[in-house]
């Protein structure tokens, strides 16, 4: 909200320059989002020296004065009592520009012509000051004071949190600073309007829940025109465009009071009465915005004898707005329920200053007030012939909110603080009425104004706010020592992010969004995929089905910005819908591509990744699982989500007693060639994560080893490419009881060997626990090993 | 009285002693000359040899005085003969190697990788705060409304609702969370107080991305439930916090508005680039904002079945991708989330 200081200070004598003072807005919890100097909104006004002041020969309250701009001697016509000669005035000439975009022509006044306009602060939107012509400082004759006079006003943008709708207006603002910068707060200008006069309108309210209280005045005899010079700029400050003196005397009172006013031109209005009711299917209205709203049967509205005449405390009716025509306004000002309010602003997306205070609670105290001061104040901008009629009320202010048992003991304690009696009672004091109920134990009436106040804590929250949080000390309890403990995911994922970057992987961190395009390119289904209501953007409509698609993406981005390889890992959540449930597992996945070191100048250490690779990393990261099973991808029963992103045929599924663990496999070919990443093999790895936390994962043990030297033996053998090494490692292990260790030393499928064959190197390691041995123990193994790989279908190689 | 052959066996000796001062065995310039030397004295006609052989022809009293002697000479010389043959191996060793060896080729390329930065801050985070007693605590992405918001009192059609942009989803009454604050809520159904939990985790909001917001973001929060906690606890813990997470114990608490808190604050650091001095990352101010935090209210602890007279509370959060920015100097939160590699690559560990 804009506040401008000048206005500011028409409640409180504030010597702060705008800086402090968003110092000290900024303390109260109100933050200050920006300073705005506001030069003045006049051009052409002049320092000029009084020569002469005589009567006017036509009017008692009017003088004449002969001023001297400095290069002409000029008679102006001026209504103020505190001219007098050798005074420096502000003049403006005839051509200025007033604050409200007016420009000023020589007028008759009285029969006597006015060569220009002496001006008040107020007149020049300098100040609120209209009580004389502004006495300048020393100044040159003649000199523009738009150059001279500095800055008309500065405005700040004050952040006003939602639980706090009472600062949503210079005087609530000013309430809060008086409090705490102890300064008095001024009283409203008398507003006392004229005796009521013309018929006082008719209101009812049918919606007495939505609407407790309803006010409204006929003001007759208006003139429309335009806002005078003070009112002008006070709007203009704020960033408001005045319209004419009576829509800008109610945008006036809101921005001075806080209360919401609308004008109806009553001459439009088919009478008799308004009433306050809920809409009827099928009603529409056309809003002072210039476009038409369908209301429905919860939006409440105010309606005349026909038909809805504005949205409640949302916007009134363009047919029945104010025009220069108008002669008579009908000014409502009331209390709405907040939300009935937000729910009709949001139903029809309109939004307004009214229902912006509406929907976060007006002070029902200020609804009378406010309409007072307004009616006045248009009668008075009106012309002569304005009267205004007596209010016509319907509903009465809503009950006042619950006293709050208040206790120093309490504040204190919730605090952490010692704040004297004294000082919390003062405190208090000043959010409502107070009624002692012991020592340091009252009972505290917050003010209409404060509906946010409900408990001890609220009034603990302002007690330190007035003495500053900078006054609580910094001071811990002694707790009793609890060690921390993590979730088993947190260790879970700790254990993958560690292993997996240890391994040459960066940790990607993809948005949780995905759209249909992304998933048909990655051929994954989207019927399951949990759909956004309101997406942010196209690209994001849906909830990630796998975490894969992200990775993906990611890996053509990078080949695409010059990377050689892309090593990726990724933890975090894909969704499924079930039925009305959305399911969330948490993943990981992973994605390997080009070499295994990049800028390596030894090749033989940087061959491109590829399956057994990812293989490897998932053996790694599930070492000591027990249970764990590898199926191919083709023979696994069941499926997960991201299966068709795999190739059937070289894709391992992991699987444990409880169900699928995840798939490691090399991306489909179709998919890797819609991905532009055909140019190398591309593995992938996918693991559900919440799998494994059910699972449990045995605390290693220590496992004894032999004293004794080891023996070991290459066995290279030749066998049909066909044949998997797995069934060919079974068979060299057989019941060996001496065999320590066996291991895969090499695999040769290149020149040489006969068609269809393909060469391995077994290395067979023996021991035993209790002492060496003998070669020929050895050999035998060998022997029997060589026995059964011949059965096996591999035999050594020549 | 000397025998005229323990006479001459004396003058052979001392003939010998006088030629090992003249020329040190282990003056010779390579191993093929050492090895001369050796012969010369220790070889089967070596000089010493014949020295020590001849003195079986001494008397055994004289064998039992010179013994000892040429014994000495004997071990001294082996000493030096080994040990100019060690350095005349190692010189050859080392010679050759420096002859093969490019020391000025790089290093090999390690394939380490790296966690993600966001990943790192929040570790660093959560390091320190369980180091306070806080445990980890977590929930789902998606969400109800009670969680995201009834419990932590913010009714339905309350402006409070506007301070975060929601997600829903289509087909289900249900939200991206927009904060972590719903496990706040899971934890205390699930748990009695006192509590002391810490959440991190990915938030969500309906926000247009650019270079500072993102739809997706990370927050950590921090709940700590029991007899007595006050205001002063909340200070006191966040000061300790930002200490050990910035190297910087001087925070500023403001008066703020969550609904789920009360009372509510804003909490500043000092500028961690200028000490306060003012410069463009602190907007001139001296002050970071970066936490959230506050009481917790009691509407909150009566939606999970807690007497707020009998116990209380504080909560705070803490936005990771903007403290990450400021840390590491990153302008453009999108770059968290495109995972180019050269990006990934810069953030090493023991960045926070």
């Amino acid at each position: 909200m804009k506040i401008s200081l000048n206005w500011l200070k028409d409640w409180l004598p504030l010597e702060l320059d705008a800086r402090e003072l968003s110092g000290r807005l900024t303390s109260l919890g109100f933050e200050v989002s920006s300073l705005e100097k506001r030069g003045p909104a006049f051009r052409g006004v002049v320092a000029a020296k009084i020569l002469e002041v005589s009567k006017h020969p036509n009017a008692d309250r009017l003088r004449l004065c002969l001023v001297d701009d400095g290069t002409s001697r000029l008679t102006v016509v001026c209504g103020a009592a505190n001219v007098a000669a050798g005074q420096l005035v502000p003049l403006a000439r005839v051509g200025a520009t007033l604050p409200g975009g007016r420009t000023l022509s020589a007028a008759k006044i009285r029969g006597v012509e006015s060569q220009g306009m002496l001006c008040s602060a107020a007149e020049l939107g300098l100040s609120g000051d209209h009580s004389g012509i502004l006495q300048l400082p020393p100044t040159p004759l003649g000199g523009e004071l738009a150059e001279t006079l500095g800055p008309a006003d500065e405005v700040l943008d004050v952040e006003v949190t939602p639980n706090r709708p009472d600062c949503l207006s210079h005087r609530g603002l000013a309430r809060e600073l008086a409090a705490f910068l102890k300064l008095p707060l001024k009283q409203a200008p008398a507003s006392t309007p004229p005796a009521p006069a013309g018929q006082c309108p008719q209101v009812s309210i049918e919606a007495a829940k939505a609407c407790p209280l309803y006010c409204a005045r006929l003001i007759s005899g208006v003139t429309v025109g335009p806002s005078p010079a003070w009112l002008a700029a006070k709007l203009e400050a704020v960033g408001l465009r005045p319209i004419n003196n009576v829509v800008d005397v109610t945008n006036y009172v809101l921005l001075d009071l806080g209360q919401p006013l609308h004008a109806f031109d009553a001459a439009r209005l088919a009478g008799p009465g308004l009433r306050v009711r809920f809409a009827r299917a099928g009603e529409s209205l056309a809003a002072l915005d210039g476009k038409p709203y369908a209301l429905s049967a919860e939006i409440l509205v105010i309606a005349d004898s026909a038909r809805p005449v504005a949205i409640a405390g949302v916007m009134g009716g363009l047919e029945t707005g104010v025009t220069e025509k108008t002669t008579s306004v009908i000014l409502e000002s009331a209390c709405f329920a907040p939300p009935d309010i937000r729910r009709a602003s949001r139903r029809l997306r309109l939004r307004s200053d009214s229902s912006y205070r509406f929907e976060r609670g007006v002070d029902p105290e200020a609804v009378l007030e406010a309409s007072e001061r307004a009616a006045a104040l248009i009668a008075r901008l009106g012309g002569k012939g304005s009267s205004v009629s007596a209010p016509g009320i319907a509903g009465a202010p809503p009950p006042a909110a619950k006293p709050i048992q208040a206790s120093a003991e309490r504040i204190n304690g919730l605090l952490g603080s010692s704040f004297p009696e004294p000082q919390i009672e003062a405190c208090l004091r000043g959010l409502g009425r107070l009624h002692p109920e012991g020592p340091g134990r009252w009972l505290l009436a917050p003010r209409s104004y404060r509906r946010d106040l409900e408990s001890a804590a609220d009034l603990a929250e302002e007690v330190a706010r007035l003495a500053g949080y900078d006054s609580i000390p910094s001071q811990a309890a002694p707790v009793p020592p609890r060690a921390a403990k993590a979730t088993p995911y947190e260790s879970l994922a700790r254990r993958c992010r560690s292993r997996l970057s240890a391994a040459g992987l960066l940790e990607a961190c993809n948005y949780d969004f995905v759209c249909e395009k992304t998933l048909r390119l990655c051929g994954l289904s989207s019927a399951e995929a949990p759909r956004l209501a309101n997406p942010v953007s196209d690209e994001w409509t849906l909830l990630r089905p796998s975490l894969l698609p992200g990775l993906l993406q990611n890996a053509a981005g990078n080949l695409k910005h010059g990377a050689a390889a892309v090593k990726l890992f990724e933890l975090g959540a894909q969704y499924a819908r079930r039925g009305q449930a959305i399911e969330e597992r948490r993943h990981l996945a992973g994605l390997l591509l080009g070499p295994l070191r990049e800028r390596c100048w030894k090749p033989e250490l940087a061959p491109d990744l590829g399956f057994h690779d990812a293989k490897g990393l998932a053996q790694d990261l599930l070492s000591g699982l027990p249970a764990l099973k590898w199926t191919p991808l083709r023979q696994a029963s069941g499926a997960t989500a991201a299966d068709p992103l795999f190739h059937p045929a070289a894709a391992l599924r992991l699987e444990l007693p409880e169900g699928a663990l995840g798939t490691v496999g090399l991306l489909h070919p179709t998919i890797s060639r819609a991905w532009g990443l055909e140019r190398q093999p591309v593995a992938l790895l996918d693991l559900d994560l919440e799998r494994l936390l059910v699972s449990s994962w045995p605390q290693a043990r220590f496992a004894p080893y032999s004293q004794f030297p080891a023996s070991w033996r290459d066995l290279s053998l030749l066998a049909d490419k066909t044949l998997p090494y797995a069934e060919l490692e079974a068979a060299a292990r057989g019941d060996a009881q001496t065999l320590r260790r066996l291991d895969l030393v090499d695999v040769y499928a290149g020149k040489g060997l006969p068609a269809g064959k393909r060469g391995l190197t077994l290395r067979l390691t023996f021991g035993r626990m209790d002492r060496t041995l003998t070669d020929a123990e050895v050999d035998s193994e060998i022997a029997r090993a060589l026995e059964r790989l011949k059965a096996a279908g591999a035999e050594l190689r020549r | 009285m000397a025998t005229p052959k323990r006479s001459s066996w004396e003058r052979a000796c001392e003939e010998l002693e006088a030629r090992l001062s003249r020329e040190d065995p282990a003056q010779a310039a390579d191993l093929a000359a050492l090895d001369r030397v050796r012969v010369g004295l220790l070889g089967r006609k070596g000089a010493l040899t014949e020295l020590l052989k001849a003195l079986k022809d001494l008397s055994l009293e004289d064998r039992r005085a010179l013994g000892p002697r040429a014994q000495g000479l004997k071990t001294l010389l082996e000493g030096k003969i080994a040990e100019r043959q060690n350095a005349l191996e190692r010189t050859a060793d080392e010679r050759k190697l420096s002859a093969e060896l490019d020391l000025t080729l790089p290093g090999l390329p390690q394939p380490r990788g790296r966690r993600h930065p966001l990943t790192q801050i929040l570790d660093e985070m959560t390091r320190i705060l369980s180091l306070m007693g806080f445990s980890w605590a977590e929930g789902p992405h998606v969400e109800d409304d009670r969680h995201n918001f009834s419990a932590l009192n913010i009714p339905e059609h309350h402006p409070a609702r506007d301070l975060h942009d929601t997600l829903y989803l289509a087909d289900a009454p249900l939200l991206l969370r927009t904060h972590t604050s719903p496990v706040q809520i899971r934890s205390m159904e699930a748990r009695r107080p006192p509590l002391r939990i810490m959440c991190p985790g990915r938030v969500f909001r309906h926000e247009a991305v650019d270079a500072t917001h993102s739809a997706v973001f990370h927050q950590l929060e921090g709940l700590y439930v029991e007899r007595g906690v006050t205001f002063a606890d909340l200070k006191a813990t966040l000061a300790a916090f930002m200490e050990q997470l910035l190297g910087s114990s001087e925070i500023r608490l403001r008066p703020s508005f969550f609904p789920f808190t009360e009372p509510s604050a804003e909490v500043d650091v000092r500028c961690l680039f200028c000490s306060g001095r003012g410069c463009p990352v602190c907007k001139q101010s001296g002050w970071l904002e970066l936490l959230g935090a506050g009481l917790v209210h009691p509407n909150v602890l009566k939606a999970v079945d807690i007497d707020p007279e009998r116990w209380s509370g504080f909560a705070f959060g803490i936005g990771v991708e903007r403290l990450a920015m400021l840390k590491l100097g990153v302008k453009d939160i999108r770059q968290f989330y495109e995972n180019d590699v050269r990006f990934l690559r810069q953030f090493d560990e023991n960045i926070a």
